[in-house]
């Protein structure tokens, strides 16, 4: 009697480690199917046209953080969330039809597109916080952040942790408090546990911080009146 | 003579103003449509959804379109699809629902 129930405590135990593990990196899914696949750039500007619509063609996204800006975003990361939306492990219905394999293709037009919105040029007028704790937000930023997402919030590849300089505020902010309070369930666990503790206030002026770190020139469009030349 | 010259001209005037007002409008509901992009899932001129799922709004009622679009806006309409919709409501106010509806109820 003990045994069957320590038994099946330890399976669901084991069984809510994996679920947890898999909700961050799942394996043998999409994502490293298309991660190993060779990009093709002009599908990709093709496949990409679904994407547009909200996104907006320069792929900048909205400053009210409706939509992210997606220009410029590494490559794994976009096909981690694009993976993670359509096999319904990250929440997101107005997003989840468009990554549909109907909406935008197999694995290979997902490796397509990502590798057409990495190049895109940033968008060098991003949506940014108001700005009145930003010594905070510095601080934290320091403390918290640059371990994972580095000096400059560029990201890591090799890790799947996106590039955070340069998107708009409100986005981010939105998503922060998600993975703070456990609704974005394809958040990293480690950083679930880093920010934990943050308070709203917290949260908003690290944001706010991050929001203002501009990407390097080579990456950004020459203006922010900059329009893609593929869609005109 | 005057008179009826400037009751032509007053009526004439009229027209073009009433022409070029429902233009206006026409031309506000298309740009809107793109604009609050209604147009990802409902397709070009309301006749393409991305899934069969999804309705066709081309010549719907535009009573019924505005209808729809405050309930799903509101919550009061959370079924089927409806939570797709929901995360760009707030992209569009009452007048702009009005004219997006305005136009897609024109169409054929």
């Amino acid at each position: 009697m003990i045994n069957k129930f320590l038994s099946t405590t330890l399976v669901t135990i084991a069984l809510g480690t994996s679920t947890s593990a898999m909700a961050w990196l799942e394996t043998g899914g999409e994502r490293e199917e298309a991660m190993l696949l060779t990009p093709d750039l002009e599908n990709g500007r093709d496949v990409f046209e679904v994407c547009a619509a909200c996104h907006l063609p320069e792929g900048w996204g909205t400053e009210d953080g409706t939509f992210p800006q997606l220009a410029g975003q590494l490559r794994p990361v976009l096909i981690k969330q694009l993976a993670d939306i359509r096999a319904k492990n990250r929440d997101n219905p107005t997003m989840y039809p468009f990554a549909l394999p109907e909406s935008i293709g197999d694995a290979q037009a997902l490796a397509d597109v990502v590798a057409y919105i990495e190049e895109l040029p940033m968008n060098p007028d991003n949506g940014v916080g108001p700005g009145t704790d930003l010594a905070l937000g510095e601080k934290l930023f320091k403390d918290n952040c640059v371990k994972c997402h580095g000096e400059h919030a560029q990201g890591n590849a090799d890790k799947y942790y996106p590039r955070l300089e340069g998107q708009h505020y409100k986005y981010m902010l939105r998503q922060f408090e998600w993975i703070r309070d456990g609704k974005r369930r394809n958040a990293n666990p480690d950083m679930v546990k880093q920010i934990k503790s943050f308070s709203d206030k917290d949260m908003s002026a690290v944001v706010d911080y991050v929001s203002r770190l501009k990407p390097p020139a080579k990456d950004l469009a020459p203006s922010k009146d900059w329009k893609n030349p593929d869609y005109e | 003579m005057f008179r009826q010259f400037r009751r032509t001209t007053m009526l004439v005037a009229a027209m073009i103003l009433a022409a070029g007002a429902g233009q206006a409008m026409a031309a506000d509901g298309a740009t809107l449509y793109k604009q609050k992009t209604c147009i990802a899932c409902h397709g070009p001129d309301g006749k393409k959804p991305l899934l069969p799922e999804y309705p066709r709004l081309a010549g719907q009622n535009a009573a019924y379109i505005v209808r729809q679009m405050q309930d799903i806006k509101s919550g009061a309409r959370a079924n089927g699809n409806s939570a797709a919709m929901k995360g760009v409501m707030h992209l569009v106010n009452d007048e702009e629902m009005q004219a997006i509806a305005d136009w897609l109820s024109g169409l054929n």
